[in-house]
């Protein structure tokens, strides 16, 4: 019997270093050092780093926007370099603004024609992701007048045009409001449902935590931390006990239990209260179906 | 079944005419969204309509100035069109990152070029189809309504049938002729040719700005490449300088003033077809020289 093949990870990164030299200078730039990563077939990894410490640059050349100077990325196994390796990859750039003068439906249109979709089957692709993106009230009208929400949604959308097995969210809730940045979230969640991987670069961490299974920190070009989320942010030495419903008396007997333990095996009582909701989480609460999709001035 | 596990391993095609139509679609679509190419059409008009205000002039100036205001026109708008429009392309996508959402899809860079010049290039053909159909209207009506004049007032002069023929020969000659097509035909051929140069330029320059300059400037001296190759290859220059730019100047400029048949045509000379073919033959290997050049630069630009 055939051993089954262990499938390709959606992304591999093998020591990748880039350099950009700077123009008229002999100094150059090292945005990228020695980066090795791997992101699994299915899998959220996030991807979080200060301003300029190389994200981006490692995303363009996953995508092949840019050359390693050193080292080697790959998709699904196929170099990056290789046109043929974007097939299955989708990208939303930070801040993406697609041409003004198209309507949603013909913008979704144009990158499904790229991708060699047409007649039925990029209509009916076209009214679905619509749908997913919730934006069919809104097919008709130019992308000059879309919000910034609506436009994140569209990018979105442009994506997955091509139903790619990998997509690539670059600050995809950036100036994005709270109820427009859930909707992409909960999009997130989808596609994870969906068993398609997705590589998020974010500042919102609060997000990356919720959505992310593997998380990699980059500083100044270099991956210092990487891991499972849980294994990074749990604490090893303390335990949470979360009670609903607990009466003031039993809180009082844990205290006091807490207590009497603290002289034999060292156990120390660190927080004990009510735990608090996140200010998103209040937000929406407080704003619910208040939100709609207006236009804003770009 | 998951999505992604249903997502077949897709083939590629190396080279496809469709994504590169979708291109074209999209940049015609944008360019004509643009208030400026409607713009471009009223003024267009109101020059062509601007030549009946000359009426004290004789019949055959009259004709030759409709066609000489009408050319000229059609021959400012597809230069700017073909210089302005290019150069916007490119550095917009750039600024706007729009390049990368379209480079992210399985779309070679040459095809990403190659689609954005024919966006450009179809936006002038059909303007230029449109500005010729307004242009031979106008043409054939004052042509219709001088020949009627002409006639009558040689009738009551007692004038001979042949000489009346003669004379509405003349008339005919100087107006709605195929000869015409053939100015129309060049100036697209420029304009291609202008375009081209402007897509290469875009793909190293830094702005758009920078982009129309160069370009105007290769436009401009590229109406006296002809010149330059002459001294250069008839050995009038010794000064090395001199030479080098004289080198330059023909080996990497296009010659424009190839495509300056209009001139002919306005005065009613018939273009030969040879000709016309030649022209078509340079345009083609232009096209392909700076496209070459484009893709040359663009495939290896850091994004």
């Amino acid at each position: 019997m055939m051993a089954m093949m262990e499938p390709a990870p959606a992304v591999t990164v093998e020591n990748l270093t880039k350099v950009f030299p700077l123009p008229l200078r002999r100094e150059k730039v090292v945005a990228v050092r020695d980066l090795s990563l791997t992101v699994a077939a299915g899998e959220v990894y996030g991807l979080i780093g200060p301003n300029g410490s190389g994200k981006s640059t490692t995303m363009k050349v996953i995508l092949g926007l840019i050359k390693p100077t050193r080292g080697r990325t790959a998709i699904f196994g196929k170099d990056s370099r290789e046109v043929d390796s974007r097939q299955d990859v989708g990208f939303l750039p930070e801040n993406p603004y697609f041409y003004k003068y198209l309507s949603g439906e013909e913008t979704l249109a144009f990158y499904g024609r790229l991708c060699g979709l047409s007649g039925k089957a990029l209509r009916d692709r076209i009214q679905e992701l619509l749908e997913l993106v919730d934006l069919t009230h809104a097919r008709d009208r130019r992308l000059g007048g879309y919000s910034k929400g609506m436009l994140q949604r569209i990018g979105l959308a442009q994506a997955l045009v091509q139903s790619p097995r990998l997509v690539v969210l670059d600050e995809p809730t950036a100036g994005v409001d709270p109820a427009g940045s859930r909707k992409i979230r909960d999009l997130i969640f989808e596609l994870k449902e969906r068993g398609i991987s997705v590589i998020l670069s974010s500042h919102l961490l609060e997000q990356v935590q919720e959505v992310c299974d593997r998380v990699g920190i980059i500083f100044k070009g270099d991956l210092v931390r990487e891991g499972r989320l849980e294994d990074l942010i749990a604490i090893e030495d303390q335990t949470e006990i979360i009670l609903e419903g607990a009466s003031p008396e039993l809180i009082e007997k844990i205290r006091a239990l807490a207590a009497e333990e603290a002289g034999k095996s060292g156990t120390k009582l660190v927080s004990l209260g009510r735990p608090r909701t996140t200010l998103e989480r209040l937000f929406l609460q407080e704003t619910k179906g208040e939100t709609k999709d207006e236009p804003e001035k770009r | 079944m998951t999505e992604a596990q249903a997502s077949p391993s897709r083939t590629h095609a190396i080279f496809s005419p469709t994504r590169i139509w979708a291109l074209a679609r999209v940049t015609f679509t944008q360019l004509v969204r643009m208030k400026v190419f409607y713009f471009m059409l009223i003024f267009c008009a109101v020059v062509i309509g601007a030549t009946f205000i000359f009426l004290e002039y004789s019949f055959e100036e009259e004709l030759k100035l409709i066609k000489d205001v009408s050319l000229g026109a059609m021959q400012l708008f597809a230069t700017i069109f073909a210089i302005v429009g290019t150069a916007l392309l490119l550095p917009r996508d750039l600024e706007d990152r729009t390049l990368y959402t379209i480079l992210c899809k399985p779309v070679p860079r040459l095809e990403y070029l190659l689609g954005k010049l024919l966006g450009v290039l179809l936006l002038i053909a059909i303007s230029l189809v449109l500005m010729d159909v307004l242009f031979t209207a106008v043409l054939f009506a004052k042509q219709s309504a001088i020949a009627a004049r002409t006639e009558e007032a040689l009738a009551l002069k007692g004038a001979s049938e042949l000489e009346i023929a003669r004379t509405l020969e003349i008339i005919a000659k100087q107006g709605v002729t195929w000869n015409l097509l053939n100015g129309v035909a060049a100036i697209f051929m420029k304009s291609c040719v202008a375009a081209a140069v402007a897509l290469m330029v875009s793909t190293f320059a830094s702005s758009t700005l920078f982009t129309i300059i160069v370009s105007f400037v290769v436009y401009f001296v590229g109406h006296i490449q002809a010149l330059a190759r002459d001294f250069w290859l008839g050995g009038m220059i010794t000064d090395t300088v001199e030479r080098l730019i004289a080198v330059v100047v023909s080996l990497l400029f296009p010659d424009f003033q190839l495509f300056n048949i209009v001139d002919g045509v306005v005065a009613g000379e018939p273009v030969p077809l040879l000709t016309m073919a030649k022209l078509a033959g340079l345009t083609l290997v232009y096209l392909a020289v700076y496209n070459f050049a484009a893709f040359f630069v663009f495939a290896d630009k850091e994004l």
